[in-house]
């Protein structure tokens, strides 16, 4: 699998400032921006321009925002659960919601981690250890079967 | 026996009159005097139709056409009207008058004023209908209020959901962009550029503050809460734990007793003590290790506990605004604060049916209180 993630966020500003999260908590994969929600299920699902496995090779993580255009946040991730191919891959929420229904109902839909904005290289040590993807439990668990 | 009766007719509350079969008043009592206001010198030889109102006058024909038949005409209600002219309310009973031989010679009538009961029996009715409008009234408009209410919270539960989103990311944004550039460019910008920066990044982190306790106090607004027996010595802990700069060597926390349990909603009660638990380590003065004293006191049925500090303290004169939205009483800019966290304080403590005080002089520090039910 390629070492790559799928950053799903539709203010540029919040871009910025997980590009910078992530630069300080030195991690340096490749990052795919999509801008809605639609955009999100069509590269996952390889569709209209995303046809291109190489060029927009399946993610290894995804930070997903829950409100975006097009598609909900939640729905995306409900898609994303629904889908063995992508049942290994980490979920994490990157929200501005403080809510506690919230942050409840994404881990209950299986999400495996949920990050408050903005990113900090604090918060991002909770999904990266040297750079690289940390090993969540429901991957663990999936790799046993 | 004659006297008698006619004592007995006298003294009648009711109109006793007398009246042959072409209608002239024969006899009238001190009851028909009262009633009708005629005096018997007045109306004997009289025609009985000057008490009958003008559009009731063919009554008096079929009256005395029943009479002339032998009947009886039993509690007739109609109206009569005064010497004054003023019309009443009347309960008839005419019977005929017999002589000796069984003719029919005349009517006795008896007449009853009922306009009194006649107005009650109304205005009974009136009041029960205005009793079932009111109702009906009362009802819709409940109903109304009620839908409003619901479309309110949902409305404002929907504005808590945007401020916490809409709201805080340009503040996110602004602090970002300012951080990024004190980082980035520090060194071509002059101490004043950095302090103008600095200010901006503290600016941000006191607005994203503010929206977070708004949100928070609104929640709190709409939210009900279930009791339960909470430990305080468990709530404290956690909050010790969770709050780094409440340990040694910023602050210094005695719990020299273990607290009693209450009754509360646990993470109300979180949010309750670690506000006043910040604000006993945040106001003290330039040079003051904070110490915080954390103590209960049994009071009849319900426990207080207590959070003392060394801090600045507050004046007598302010403690009644202390608790109120967005008061902050006389520090200045040198301490930050929302001015929401005592508010928010306030309104979880009374939430859980509890209440909350301050004691200080201004002088040596403040001991800030909870009072919850106790749950022994």
């Amino acid at each position: 699998m390629t070492n790559m993630i799928l950053l799903v966020e539709d203010s540029e500003d919040d871009v910025f400032l997980f590009e910078r999260a992530m630069m300080k908590a030195r991690v340096s994969l490749p990052v795919y921006h999509a801008r809605d929600g639609q955009e999100a299920l069509d590269y996952l699902q390889a569709g209209g321009k995303f046809v291109d496995r190489k060029a927009f090779p399946l993610p290894s993580l995804i930070f997903l925002d829950l409100k975006i255009p097009l598609v909900h946040g939640f729905e995306v991730l409900r898609w994303v659960r629904s889908q063995p191919s992508f049942n290994h891959t980490p979920v994490v929420m990157l929200t501005a919601s403080l809510e506690d229904k919230d942050r409840g109902r994404a881990l209950q839909m299986g999400a495996d981690e949920y990050l408050i904005k903005p990113p900090t290289q604090e918060s991002l040590s909770r999904v990266f250890e040297n750079g690289s993807v940390k090993i969540f439990p429901r991957q663990k668990g999936n790799a046993l079967i | 026996m004659n006297s008698y009766f006619a004592a007995i007719i006298e003294s009648s509350d009711d109109a006793i009159i007398s009246k042959n079969l072409d209608g002239i008043i024969q006899s009238w009592n001190n009851g028909a005097q009262r009633i009708f206001g005629y005096t018997a010198d007045e109306v004997i030889g009289k025609s009985i139709t000057i008490l009958i109102p003008e559009g009731l006058v063919n009554e008096e024909p079929a009256i005395i056409g029943r009479i002339r038949r032998g009947e009886r005409i039993d509690h007739y209600e109609t109206i009569r009207k005064r010497k004054d002219g003023a019309l009443l309310n009347i309960s008839l009973t005419v019977s005929p008058i017999k002589d000796e031989s069984g003719k029919i010679i005349g009517a006795s009538k008896i007449a009853r004023d009922i306009t009194g009961s006649k107005q009650a029996a109304e205005a009974l009715r009136k009041a029960k209908e205005d009793l079932v409008k009111a109702n009906e009234e009362l009802e819709e408009r409940v109903r109304i209020r009620t839908a409003s209410l619901k479309e309110a919270v949902a409305q404002m539960e929907e504005f808590s959901y945007t401020v916490s989103h809409d709201l805080r990311g340009p503040v996110r944004a602004m602090h970002g962009y300012a951080t990024a550039v004190l980082e980035d460019f520090s060194d071509r910008l002059d101490s004043r550029g950095r302090e103008y920066l600095e200010r901006i990044i503290r600016g941000s982190n006191r607005m994203d503050k503010l929206i977070h306790d708004v949100l928070i106090y609104s929640r709190l607004a709409q939210n009900q809460v279930e009791l339960h027996r909470v430990s305080l010595n468990d709530v404290v802990r956690e909050i010790i734990q969770q709050y780094p700069e409440m340990n040694d060597p910023h602050a210094q926390i005695i719990i020299d007793k273990p607290l009693a349990p209450v009754w509360a909603h646990e993470s109300s009660l979180v949010q309750a003590i670690s506000n006043l638990m910040n604000n006993a380590k945040k106001f003290v003065a330039p040079d003051v290790i904070p110490r915080i004293e954390i103590f209960t006191e049994q009071r009849g049925n319900n426990v207080r506990l207590w959070i003392k500090d060394n801090g600045i303290g507050i004046k007598p004169q302010y403690h009644s605004r202390l608790f109120g939205m967005f008061e902050r009483v006389g520090q200045g800019n040198d301490y930050e604060g929302t001015g929401i966290g005592l508010a928010i304080v306030r309104k979880t403590v009374e939430k859980m049916g509890g209440t909350v005080g301050v004691e200080s002089d201004g002088v040596n520090g403040s001991a800030f209180w909870i009072e919850l039910p106790s749950s022994k």
